[in-house]
């Protein structure tokens, strides 16, 4: 079952890790060396992600580029395939590794400008991305578990150590709530080998058995939540969502990108992987709880960014409403709300990945982040205010960027399922519209406030990151069936999905 | 060429693109290419046109679609539909925006960003055209956006001035909130029949296969999108304040086009609304009330563009009372004079503006006759069309609304003839305090000068059309230009009566129109102002009243300010305080307190621990004990 293109995925996998292996051997004095080596890492990787979304058979199996590496067999409880390197993307992990690729790319550009320990930050920064690449393509529980962790544990130090505004507290609190999330995520994953009983963390062997109806359903009603909640509590799940607007507003500018851009996704992506192929029973009974967490989540966040007087605290909760809208898509058990929730994390992953960009650029020549201080930035800094008021229309779902096409689908599944639920959703859209302009407003128009006046605009570098990231916007924004196409078929086909 | 109608918003989507790109660096910044665009799709309007013509009814719709996606049951198609009030909508659209882009060159000189206004007047082109061809409500839905955000950044084009800024905003978020009913409305449409499609979605609905609860509910949020962009009450705000952008602007998205979006919308799902139990009796009173509140507001601005912003929501309420009362072809018919009328009133309030540098309230113009004498004979033919007078272009259509709502009940036919009688009555005042008697400031007047032809020569024009737009109700003059009949018969086949004048009717509509006329002119003649403030005197309270525009814009700045606001503070506080200081450190502190106890055991000193040793023997035999026993 290996083939060639496993490989690749084998390699996306390695090379951060190996980069990261070789980054140890460079002197830290040498920050242009590492900032060169990061960037052509990053331009590979990216040249790989592209190469899964573009090479995934819109039309053929769902599981793809399969790759297996068996590690341990036959020891103790652990039967046939115990645990292995099982590699290979689906439809939704195809979208994602894209995604991954475009905002690590992106990520690595605007760490160039770092200066302290420029050496030391790309090592966590490489850990954290392989970390995520193999999450996405873990097909084995256990390397599913040990990736998710993977990528979770660096954060604390990238932000501890190169984070801002109270950093301590920040990372502390992420840590530790994500790492109790895993605590659960970790049980329900022992729960679920061993009721299977096959001796095996495969997951599409795990799938099959879920599937199949062995797993009582009193049993999928009580580990359901040990997944949904923790892995929800990284995608931002209200009311588990605190460490979102805090953690956005200690860490440094890329490590913002990475964490809110990719990050968030690892948790709605877990809740599909784990909790709705495993469990199918389960994931019905409790999917209503999650919608109605989901639409709080949407309405919570954008109300509460109404009022916010900093950047990165409107970013932080306009992501809790947006990601409040992947879990309304996951929730509704819809093929077009699935498809929506994908589109969503990629949609929202580019989208916030370039204002966290933005809010950095500007922070890095104010040092301030608070709204008032600002107005007619639009003078100084044009490209910058163009690429803000880009990203804020796809934010307010604006049709021909990718926040619409991927929110129109979430409501069209919501309807379908729950149009209470629809109607909500869309009107938390409406609200984005108004903190969105009010901060357009406030910061970008109007007279230019003097002490503004030596502010320069994006750095070519800064540039060629928000261009690729409007490009991604645009392209699912514009001409969005090489999206759905991709994922038409492992939405359909994951289980208990309606049409 | 029907079927490629797409190219027409194509041409202007690509000019956009091209322009936004390179404009600042073209020769003149790119306004020949601006014209040429409008020029070009002009020309293109015209061919699809004769196309049309020449296929014949019995290939109407035109249609052409692709398919778009799939995922699993759930199709999309997107495509154009061409039929008789698409090609409406194409002529007035590429006409008006042909004359506004000449205007534009000679207003907007020397402005700000002139190459970054003409790509954004491409934009929204190149949406509304696309708007008024879709052939499913998806698509419009799309376009109706675009043009939403191509309006927010024309009116917010002076950014730097705050006043602009506010205005930009309160656009996009009131209509906004409308397009929130009309996503859900269009959902719902879906929902029930599975189709975006227009066309398909009118089939499902005449066979029934909506209930009548439904299909209700799904008209009213589909009319929300339509009363939020086409500013009917309670949605009007943002109309006024709109007049921050540009005059050019003003006249063609938030006179002629963008705003009788939301006619066009209800006239295309007119046969939907039909089947929609009440529907239609919410339309016509929205409208009445809209065309009587905003015809009184009208009386109390100072300021031309503001006048003419409440004559624009007032003509708009005509439109949908039209409508309510059934007859789309009297709906339509207005939209197609108005867009003519009032944007030459629009463009003539720029050339005004332009002409005086920059001044725009009442009281510091007047006596503009001699010194602007293009812009005042024009500006006073679409005065005259807009108050009603035999036979100029607003004078038929408005006759075919008061036909129409005949039927309709005598207070609804009472309602909307005092509204005619306002429409005549403000325009006068306007009219009147602009160019006739003499200068009230001598400051303003010594500077004011006429404008170039790029300003006149398409004032003229419009005028001209103001003239003769009204006679395409005509069977004859309908024949004669190649269509199979006058307006209504052409726009809707399905209500085939040709026009006859009712001479009743032009009689009492002449009586209404010099009615409102003598009483503008008495009030205000020769630059009076004594007898208008007779009112004011006698009831300050109402006068205070109508000034205030009903204090619906204090109304919402309070719930915006208190209410939505004041939420939205107290959710903050909440997840502050409630959800990350109690819920979150609160547990972390909660954990910390616990071990801070807990260290007291560990005390290290072996006494203690013997004690602790003993107690818990003791108490394990007490239980073991107490169980065996």
């Amino acid at each position: 079952m290996d083939n060639a293109q496993g490989y690749v995925l084998l390699t996306a996998l390695a090379l951060p890790l190996l980069a990261a292996g070789a980054l140890l051997f460079v002197p830290g004095s040498q920050k242009m060396t590492a900032r060169y080596f990061s960037a052509v890492i990053g331009a590979i990787l990216l040249g790989l992600s592209v190469y899964v979304f573009v090479a995934y058979q819109a039309n053929g199996e769902i599981l793809q580029m399969q790759l297996r590496w068996p590690w341990i067999e036959h020891v103790g409880f652990l039967g046939e395939n115990g645990i292995s390197l099982h590699l290979g993307v689906d439809g939704i992990s195809s979208l994602l590794t894209l995604l991954t690729g475009v905002v690590a790319f992106a990520g690595t550009l605007i760490a160039w400008k770092l200066e302290y320990r420029a050496k030391d930050f790309f090592i966590l920064f490489w850990v954290l991305i392989a970390g995520v690449y193999g999450t996405f393509f873990a097909l084995d529980l256990f390397f599913f578990f040990f990736f998710y962790e993977l990528a979770v544990v660096p954060l604390y130090l990238l932000i501890g150590i190169w984070g801002s505004t109270r950093k301590e507290y920040g990372a502390m609190k992420l840590t530790l709530m994500l790492v109790g999330g895993s605590v659960g995520i970790w049980i329900g994953i022992f729960a679920v080998v061993h009721e299977a009983g096959m001796g095996t963390f495969d997951l599409p062997t795990l799938w099959e058995v879920g599937q199949s109806g062995a797993l009582s359903p009193e049993f999928q009603k009580i580990i359901f939540p040990f997944f949904a909640v923790g892995c929800g509590v990284l995608a931002g799940l209200w009311p588990l969502h605190t460490w979102s607007p805090d953690g956005h507003m200690s860490a440094p500018t890329s490590v913002s990108m990475v964490h809110a851009g990719v990050l968030m996704k690892l948790g709605a992506f877990g809740i599909i992987r784990l909790g709705i192929q495993i469990l199918p029973e389960g994931a019905e009974f409790w999917m209503p709880a999650l919608l109605v967490l989901g639409v709080i989540g949407a309405l919570y966040g954008a109300i509460a960014a109404l009022t916010q007087r900093d950047f990165k605290l409107i970013s932080g909760y306009s992501s809790v409403s947006h990601m409040g809208y992947v879990l309304i898509g996951l929730g509704t058990l819809h093929e077009v709300g699935l498809t929506g929730a994908s589109l969503q994390m990629f949609s929202h992953g580019v989208m916030t990945a370039l204002v966290f960009l933005l809010i950095g650029a500007l922070y890095d020549q104010a040092h301030t982040r608070d709204l008032s201080d600002f107005g007619g930035v639009a003078k100084v800094m044009p490209l910058w205010v163009i690429a803000y008021v880009v990203a804020g229309l796809a934010n307010v779902g604006l049709p021909g960027l990718s926040g619409f096409t991927a929110e129109f689908h979430i409501f069209v599944g919501a309807f379908k399922t729950y149009p209470v639920v629809g109607a909500l959703a869309i009107l938390a859209a409406a609200i984005a519209a108004a903190y969105m302009l009010r901060m357009f407003g406030v910061v970008f128009f109007g007279p230019l406030n003097p002490r503004w006046r030596e502010l320069k605009d994006l750095s070519p570098i800064e540039t060629v990151s928000a261009v690729l990231l409007i490009l991604s916007m645009l392209a699912m924004g514009l001409w969005w069936s090489p999206f759905t196409d991709r994922l038409a078929n492992t939405v359909v086909n994951l289980p208990g999905v309606t049409s | 060429m029907a079927e490629h109608a797409w190219i027409l918003a194509a041409v202007p989507g690509i000019a956009f693109i091209v322009m936004a790109a390179t404009g600042r660096k073209l020769p003149r910044q790119g306004d020949w290419l601006a014209v040429l665009c409008a020029l070009s799709i002009f020309a293109l309007f015209f061919a699809v046109l004769a196309n049309f013509l020449n296929l014949g009814e019995a290939a109407w719709p035109v249609l052409n679609s692709i398919e778009w996606t799939t995922v699993g049951d759930f199709e999309l198609r997107m495509g154009i539909a061409v039929d008789q009030i698409t090609i409406v909508m194409l002529g007035v659209v590429t006409t008006v925006a042909l004359m506004v882009n000449i205007f534009s060159i000679g207003y907007m000189k020397g402005e700000p960003r002139y190459w970054w206004y003409f790509a954004v007047l491409q934009l929204f082109v190149a949406s509304m055209l696309m708007l008024v061809l879709a052939d499913n409500l998806l698509l419009l839905y799309v376009a109706w956006e675009l043009v939403g955000l191509s309006s927010f950044l024309l009116i917010g084009h002076y950014w730097e001035r705050r006043s602009a800024v506010e205005a930009a905003k309160k656009a996009f978020i009131t209509t906004r909130l409308g397009d929130v009913g009309l996503l859900i409305g269009i959902i719902l449409f879906w929902d029930a029949t599975g189709s975006f499609n227009i066309l398909e979605i009118q089939h499902a609905v005449e066979e029934g296969l909506i209930g009548d609860t439904r299909l209700f509910v799904t008209v009213m949020f589909i009319f929300l999108g339509a009363m939020g962009k086409s500013a009917q009450l309670p949605f009007h705000v943002w109309l006024p304040d709109a007049m921050e952008g540009p005059t050019p602007v003003s006249a063609l998205i938030h006179a002629a086009t963008m705003v009788v979006a939301g006619v066009y919308l209800v006239a295309r799902l007119l046969p939907i609304f039909e089947l929609a139990g009440d529907a239609l009796t919410v339309v016509m009173v929205i409208g009445l009330l809209t065309a009587l509140y905003s015809g009184v507001v009208a009386f109390a601005q100072t300021d031309i563009k503001k006048v003419l912003a409440y004559s624009t929501v007032s003509q708009l309420g005509f439109m949908f009372v039209a409508l309510g009362a059934g007859y789309a072809s009297a709906g339509m018919f207005h939209l197609f004079t108005h867009a003519f009328f009032k944007a030459l009133l629009f463009l003539g309030a720029g050339s005004v503006i332009l002409g005086t540098h920059h001044h725009q309230e009442m009281g510091q113009l007047g006596g503009l006759w001699r010194k602007m004498p293009v812009t005042a004979a024009t500006f006073l033919i679409g005065s005259l069309a807009l108050a009603g007078l035999f036979p100029l272009a607003g004078f038929w259509s408005k006759d075919e609304i008061l036909h129409a709502v005949e039927g309709q009940g005598t207070w609804a036919f009472l309602l909307l003839a005092i509204a005619a009688i306002m429409t005549a009555f403000y325009t006068t005042r306007l009219f009147v305090r602009t160019f006739l008697g003499k200068p009230q400031d001598e400051e303003v007047a010594s500077h004011t000068r006429e404008t170039g032809p790029t300003m006149t020569l398409p004032l003229v024009f419009l005028a001209f059309m103001s003239i003769v737009a009204g006679f395409f109700i005509f069977h004859d003059f309908g024949t004669a230009l190649g269509f199979p009949g006058g307006f209504s018969e052409f726009v809707f086949l399905h209500y085939p009566s040709v026009f006859h004048v009712d001479w009743g009717l032009v009689g009492l509509s002449t009586v209404l129109f010099v009615v409102g006329t003598f009483g503008g002119a008495w009030f205000y003649w020769n630059g009076r102002l004594d007898r208008s403030t007779v009112l004011a005197e006698w009831q300050p309270q109402v006068y205070d009243l109508i000034q205030r525009k009903f204090y619906f814009d204090d109304l919402y700045q309070f719930l915006i300010d208190r209410v939505v606001l004041g939420f939205s503070y107290l959710v903050s506080w909440f997840d502050r305080f409630a959800v990350n200081d109690t819920g979150v450190d609160g547990s972390a502190n909660l954990t910390g307190y616990t071990g801070f106890l807990l260290k007291h055991l560990q005390t290290g000193r072996v006494p203690n621990y013997a004690m602790a040793i003993a107690v818990g023997v003791i108490t394990l035999a007490l239980i073991s004990l107490a169980v065996g026993s």
